[in-house]
């Protein structure tokens, strides 16, 4: 059931987009957001999408990924490309096919939008192809921290999210041993009436959740035999490293979207 | 205390991860259109019924950042938000329809459906509503509100009725699970 699936889609690599801090990865593909959002000229777009070439190139990543990740969105662009194209009804006919006409403004409009979809999906799934999810959750905890102050435990909340992506490829394979149980057993995940695959789901699934809270039990008492304190100011095993480089590419992010702004219409 | 306290943390870890590892399941291929039907949301409805609303809150929460973090499709800041963290956050809620005290004199199926259904529900008003922000800033004047209701629930309700059954058939027999004190 799970021979093809690969949770996540981090690459690991040594590229520069690598080897960038996780908090500076976020923070940029946030400013290139809103960037994305504030373009509406043809300038506009062309600047970014010569900054979104370069980032690409600094990645090492294959294009069949990114590719991969767009698969999804393809159809979406096309659909949102033709019904601007097809019903905005300004400017000089371009093209007339039968009973449908494409007036420029409308051509233009899709294309906008078609290319600020292709944008965001572009630039986010290079954030999570170049970056793992341990190191985006601890750049989501520094960004988190100020909200200690209004009682939300950002620490808590990111200490369970790197024990959750720990444990995902542990409780998969105890998934994959309890459905090879199960169905050695005469279970039948997919075929059957409704009724009789809930029942094989739950055979699967009261295994999967007794061994998870007995495991959860375990873990607890081994951290607390460690000294584990959650109230407690902590040291980091993961550190993550703000450089130079990490500054200059802030700076220039910040540069890019100012001048973006200027070239707004 | 504070060992429960822990317990119930690295519960609401395992938990989220169990999520992310069901939203790979697909429970039958009757309904192929883009929205997957998937038990994504059971082990949420596991906890917030075993641990209270504000456990299944937090597990929902992470369940939607790992989303993001493995790679999510982001079409719009609005969505982004809108489609991962908050919509299993609100799944939590079911916690509120259910509490230890309910296992008193059996198991309360009634209070079970009815937890879930509200917490779809208000998953079902968030997709709707991030569907019209975000289709309606690419779509223009199209009929959007219909579009994101019909979609939504395209693959919602039957997500949620499958959720239901095995949610209750879990509680028939393993209501040991929702039994636990429920602090947090």
């Amino acid at each position: 059931m799970f021979e093809h699936v690969i949770i996540g889609q981090y690459l690991p690599g040594r590229s520069i987009l690598h080897r960038m801090d996780a908090r500076a990865k976020l923070a940029s593909v946030f400013f290139l957001i809103a960037a994305i959002f504030l373009t509406n000229s043809w300038t506009g777009y062309a600047v970014l999408g010569g900054a979104a070439a370069v980032i690409y190139l600094s990645s090492g990543v294959p294009f069949r990924y990114i590719r991969k990740g767009m698969a999804p969105i393809f159809l979406l662009v096309l659909f949102t490309f033709f019904i601007h194209a097809l019903f905005t009804r300004e400017g000089d006919v371009l093209l007339s096919l039968g009973a449908f006409q494409f007036y420029e403004d409308g051509v233009i409009q899709g294309l906008f939008i078609a290319l600020r979809l292709l944008l965001l999906v572009f630039l986010t799934s290079l954030l999570t192809l170049t970056t793992s999810p341990i190191e985006l959750t601890d750049a989501m905890e520094q960004f988190l921290s100020p909200l200690n102050r209004f009682r939300f435990p950002a620490h808590d909340v990111a200490m369970m999210m790197s024990i959750a992506i720990r444990f995902i490829p542990t409780l998969m394979q105890e998934t994959e041993k309890i459905i090879k149980a199960q169905t050695a057993r005469g279970a039948d995940f997919s075929k059957g009436s409704l009724k009789d695959r809930a029942q094989a789901f739950v055979a699967l699934l009261v295994p999967l959740f007794v061994r998870s809270f007995k495991r959860a039990e375990d873990l607890a008492y081994a951290m607390e035999a460690r000294g584990y304190n959650s109230g407690a100011e902590r040291t980091k095993l993961r550190q993550l490293i703000w450089k130079t480089r990490d500054t200059a590419a802030c700076v220039l992010i910040v540069v890019l979207v100012a001048a973006l702004f200027l070239l707004r219409e | 205390m504070k060992h429960q306290r822990l317990v119930i943390m690295i519960e609401i870890s395992l938990m989220a991860a169990l999520s992310i590892i069901l939203s790979y399941v697909q429970f039958g291929a009757l309904w192929a259109m883009g929205g997957s039907i998937s038990l994504i949301m059971i082990p949420i409805f596991v906890i917030a019924f075993r641990r209270g609303w504000k456990a299944g809150a937090l597990t929902g929460f992470i369940v939607g950042l790992l989303q993001l973090f493995t790679g999510a499709t982001i079409v719009h800041p609005v969505q982004l938000v809108l489609e991962y963290p908050v919509a299993y956050t609100v799944l939590g809620t079911a916690g509120l329809f259910v509490t230890s005290r309910s296992f008193a004199k059996g198991v309360p199926y009634v209070s079970i459906v009815i937890g879930v259904l509200a917490a779809a529900l208000l998953r079902f008003i968030d997709h709707f509503a991030s569907g019209v922000i975000w289709f309606g800033a690419y779509a223009g004047d199209m009929p959007v509100v219909l579009y994101s209701a019909v979609y939504n629930a395209s693959y919602l309700i039957p997500e949620v009725l499958i959720t239901i059954v095995i949610i209750v058939l879990l509680a028939k027999y393993s209501p040991a699970f929702f039994r636990a004190p429920k602090t947090l």
